[in-house]
């Protein structure tokens, strides 16, 4: 369904001047650096997968979306959307792909629910019966029907959300593009979103790329990951091979009076040590070592002024690692 | 002193759109050349039945060009109605500066700006193009300076009268309008306003709007006695107290109805 | 079509919502074009014309360039702010549709507040036309080419405001152009070209040819000067540069899908 064949995207950046004689050089220069946003990236994937895309912020996880919806052209490389380069066919691309923006809604900010939807009927030329039917069904899916006359702007962020995932559904796209869905959504909205998600992969049979920061949505969604880093494909599997690979660890940090030569402890689970300024940082497994035990442990090899623990965000994580 | 500080970084904070600013003044210079071809055409011929020749008209729309940019386009409503809607007035009204020059010290900066950038590049094209008048007198200096600074009081209390109406109304997109109509209209942007029709003539010369634009640039042409600084200081101190007043009156609704 | 009723319709209904905002903001906009207007009558009564025009005359042209901008005012408004896409970033919610971006913001939004304004304009045309005192013909004549003039203006502006919007691509910002491209010339447009010295001329005629849409035409049907041809340029010098705005509209597309806001 999806192809990307060593796609490459960079950005020229010019440099800007301060002061009021260099803002008006800057605007002469042609000084400037390339940022490979995107660098050699290829996968596939086939129909009815569900695959989460992640990393760091500006991994270039966007402009890989961008990229395969047509929005940004790659600077060298090929891509596939249902057969069609986006670069090429914008317009047919856009026909077979239903698209969320979790930062920002595409519904028609004053209007109520139902006349966005009225509008992408038209827009994309749905018949009237398969649209009774699109409603009647996402009714009962999100249940939407109890908000459908609210204007827009008077939505909770997880009723909007719920609005913009059955907007992006309005023309029955085969693939779907998620940009954080259950970003800053209370924990009830994120699970019954995941549970229509969940839904739409399965029953529907609809090839959904996912990108988020909470790795519940990973862990309860996805049949494969990839992880992308400085613009590069770091792993492409499943969630067990993920696992394998960077553990999913927790996260100590200690900082120490004085800071304790910690280069020869070796202690089963733990995955990873570092000092970050006056911080340990310790990257370690909770299921072969135990949070007690390890603060047990890092007691002993000094006096800590403070310990914090952090469950595992996969951003920070994947920084880490790699 | 907290208002020169203000005064300073709303200054500051314009100089980042100056290279914007300057495409800007070269259209407001074609606004002004638009405005002398008409008067100069209208005068063509007929510079007899007028008390004005087509080089007076000309200084007198270059200099107009230049004082709007401190006494004519001013922020609307000074932007207090932002602070009602959001309701960080109360909170500004309780601070221990005093809300109105907390507000206009911020206006003042970014006008010393305009003035800099805005007035100062756009009356060197003039100036460079079709001829700048520079007063003959030195003491026209003085008075010139005494009376731009009145002009910019009395606008600047204008729109802050705008602004704090807000308190009462919320929505003052009309009543800028209709400030910013009369001041440009009866305040001689265009038609100096002993040129106006006979009732609107006799009246105009005793409204604010004519403090803000029209008497400043007389002063600055020499065609006005120096007295007309008397009817700006009326206009200045009055305008100023009533929106001391206006303040107060804000303060007090807000206590008691907690905006 | 039916794509298009609905969006307006939309459009209408939302903005129906702030109904006091509307109509306060639709009365005041054009009571500032009418002291505009009033001032200049105030100047051509006291000193009869401006270079061989006549308050009416003037009224025409005054007239068809203000009903020209406000109603791109009316139907451009997405265009004319479409700064906000850049700055904000929401263009790339335009590039995933199955229709072009500039039909979506052609669609998008109207500010019927400016309708005002266009009443304005057509109140000073109506006016200026029972004052001329026009024989039939040359009645007849001016009427009826009046649509044809005011929709060559629509589209000069229009086009100016899209090669402005383009500018965008590139600078983010372009409110301190719009200035320059749009309020300056439209300005300068209300009045007869004659009165400007040759450079300013120049520009009006070539790079923004807003002579071309009410002066040109006008200057014929007033028997000022002229032949027929000045009311087949109207329409010609509209048509060209929309086609040449509409080229550079594309050529900046392209830009955004190789750079990204």
């Amino acid at each position: 369904m999806i192809v990307a064949d060593q796609l490459n995207k960079h950005f020229k950046i010019y440099e800007t001047k301060k002061g009021f004689i260099g803002s008006f050089a800057s605007l002469l220069s042609t000084k400037h650096h390339i940022v490979k946003a995107v660098n050699d990236i290829s996968f596939t994937i086939e129909k009815g997968e569900f695959v989460g895309y992640i990393g760091p912020n500006g991994a270039g996880k966007s402009t890989t979306i961008k990229m395969l919806s047509g929005i940004l052209h790659p600077t060298n490389g090929r891509i596939e959307v249902g057969g069609i380069s986006p670069q090429k066919r914008r317009k047919e691309v856009a026909k077979k792909i239903g698209i969320v923006f979790g930062q920002r809604t595409q519904l028609w900010w004053d209007l109520p629910l139902r006349d966005s939807f009225d509008i992408l009927k038209e827009m994309y030329k749905v018949p009237d019966a398969k649209y009774q039917r699109f409603l009647k069904l996402y009714d009962d899916m999100l249940q939407i029907g109890k908000f459908m006359d609210t204007p827009v702007r008077k939505l909770s962020l997880g009723q909007r959300m719920r609005g913009d995932l059955a907007a992006a559904m309005i023309h029955d796209p085969d693939i779907l593009f998620l940009d954080e869905p259950t970003i800053g959504l209370d924990v009830n909205a994120k699970t019954s979103i995941r549970a229509f998600l969940k839904e739409l992969n399965t029953n529907e049979k609809k090839t959904i790329l996912l990108t988020t920061h909470d790795m519940d949505d990973i862990e309860q969604l996805c049949s494969r990951v990839i992880v992308i880093n400085h613009g590069q494909i770091v792993l492409d599997g499943t969630l067990e091979e993920l696992r394998k690979n960077i553990g999913l660890p927790s996260l100590m940090e200690i900082q120490y009076r004085e800071k304790p030569d910690v280069s020869e402890v070796k202690l089963t689970g733990i995955e990873k040590m570092k000092w970050e300024d006056e911080k340990l940082v310790i990257l370690y497994d909770r299921s072969v070592l135990s949070s007690p035990s390890l603060l047990q442990n890092v007691t002993q090899w000094g006096e800590p002024l403070d310990i914090q623990m952090k469950e595992p965000d996969i951003e920070e994580v994947i920084q880490k690692i790699y | 002193m907290v208002y020169w500080i203000l005064l300073q970084k709303s200054f500051m904070r314009n100089m980042q759109y100056k290279v914007a600013h300057l495409i800007n003044n070269a259209a407001s210079a074609i606004f002004g050349f638009v405005f002398i071809a008409i008067w100069v055409g209208v005068l063509q011929g007929k510079e007899n039945e007028s008390p004005y020749s087509a080089l007076d008209m000309t200084y007198y729309i270059s200099a107009v060009q230049c004082i709007l940019w401190v006494s004519g386009f001013l922020t609307a409503g000074l932007n207090i109605q932002n602070g009602v809607r959001n309701g960080a007035i109360s909170l500004e009204l309780v601070r221990p500066t005093n809300f109105f020059l907390y507000v206009t010290s911020q206006e003042a900066g970014r006008l010393l700006y305009n003035f800099f950038f805005r007035s100062v590049p756009i009356g060197l094209v003039f100036a460079l193009t079709v001829g700048f008048y520079l007063p003959q007198h030195p003491a026209t200096y003085i008075y010139i300076c005494i009376s731009i600074f009145l002009a910019v009081i009395i606008s600047v209390n204008l729109h802050y009268l705008v602004g704090i109406s807000a308190c009462w109304t919320t929505e003052i997109a009309w009543a800028h309008f209709v400030n910013f109509t009369l001041l440009v209209g009866l305040g001689g942007q265009l038609v100096p306003i002993d040129l106006l029709p006979s009732p609107l003539s006799a009246l105009t010369p005793y409204l604010p709007f004519a403090g803000a634009i029209y008497y400043p640039v007389m002063v600055f042409l020499e065609k006005a006695s120096n007295e007309v600084i008397f009817i700006q200081l009326f206009w200045a101190v009055g305008l100023t107290l009533i929106n001391m007043w206006l303040t107060e009156k804000a303060r007090h609704k807000l206590e008691i109805q907690g905006g | 079509m039916s794509l298009y009723l609905k969006l307006i319709s939309g459009s209408l209904r939302s903005r129906m919502q702030y109904k006091m905002n509307f109509l306060v903001s639709s009365i005041s906009y054009g009571l500032i074009m009418a002291v505009d207007f009033v001032l200049l009558a105030a100047i051509l009564q006291r000193f009869n014309d401006v270079k061989g025009w006549n308050l009416y005359e003037v009224g025409l042209l005054y007239g068809i360039s203000s009903v020209a901008i406000t109603l791109y005012r009316v139907f451009g408004v997405e265009i004319h702010n479409f700064e906000r896409y850049m700055v904000e970033g929401d263009f790339d919610s335009l590039l995933i549709r199955p229709v072009s971006p500039l039909s979506l913001l052609l669609t998008k939004n109207l500010d019927l507040s400016r309708i005002g304004g266009t009443i304005q304009g057509i109140l000073i045309l109506a006016i200026s036309i029972f004052g001329l005192n026009l024989k039939n013909f040359e009645l007849f004549l001016l009427v009826l080419y009046l649509p044809i003039s005011i929709i060559s203006g629509v589209a000069i502006c229009f086009s100016l405001g899209l090669l402005t919007a383009t500018i965008a691509f590139w600078t983010q910002r372009i409110k301190d152009f719009q200035t320059f491209t749009l309020y300056a010339p439209f300005n300068a447009a209300n009045y007869p070209m004659n009165i400007y010295p040759s450079w300013l001329k120049l520009i009006f005629f070539t790079v923004i040819p807003v002579g071309f849409m009410n002066y040109t035409p006008i200057l014929f049907l007033l028997d000022k000067g002229g032949s027929l041809w000045n009311l087949a340029l109207p329409p010609a010098v509209a048509t060209i540069f929309l086609f040449l705005a509409l080229r550079f509209w594309q050529f900046g597309i392209r830009h955004y899908h190789s750079t990204g806001s």
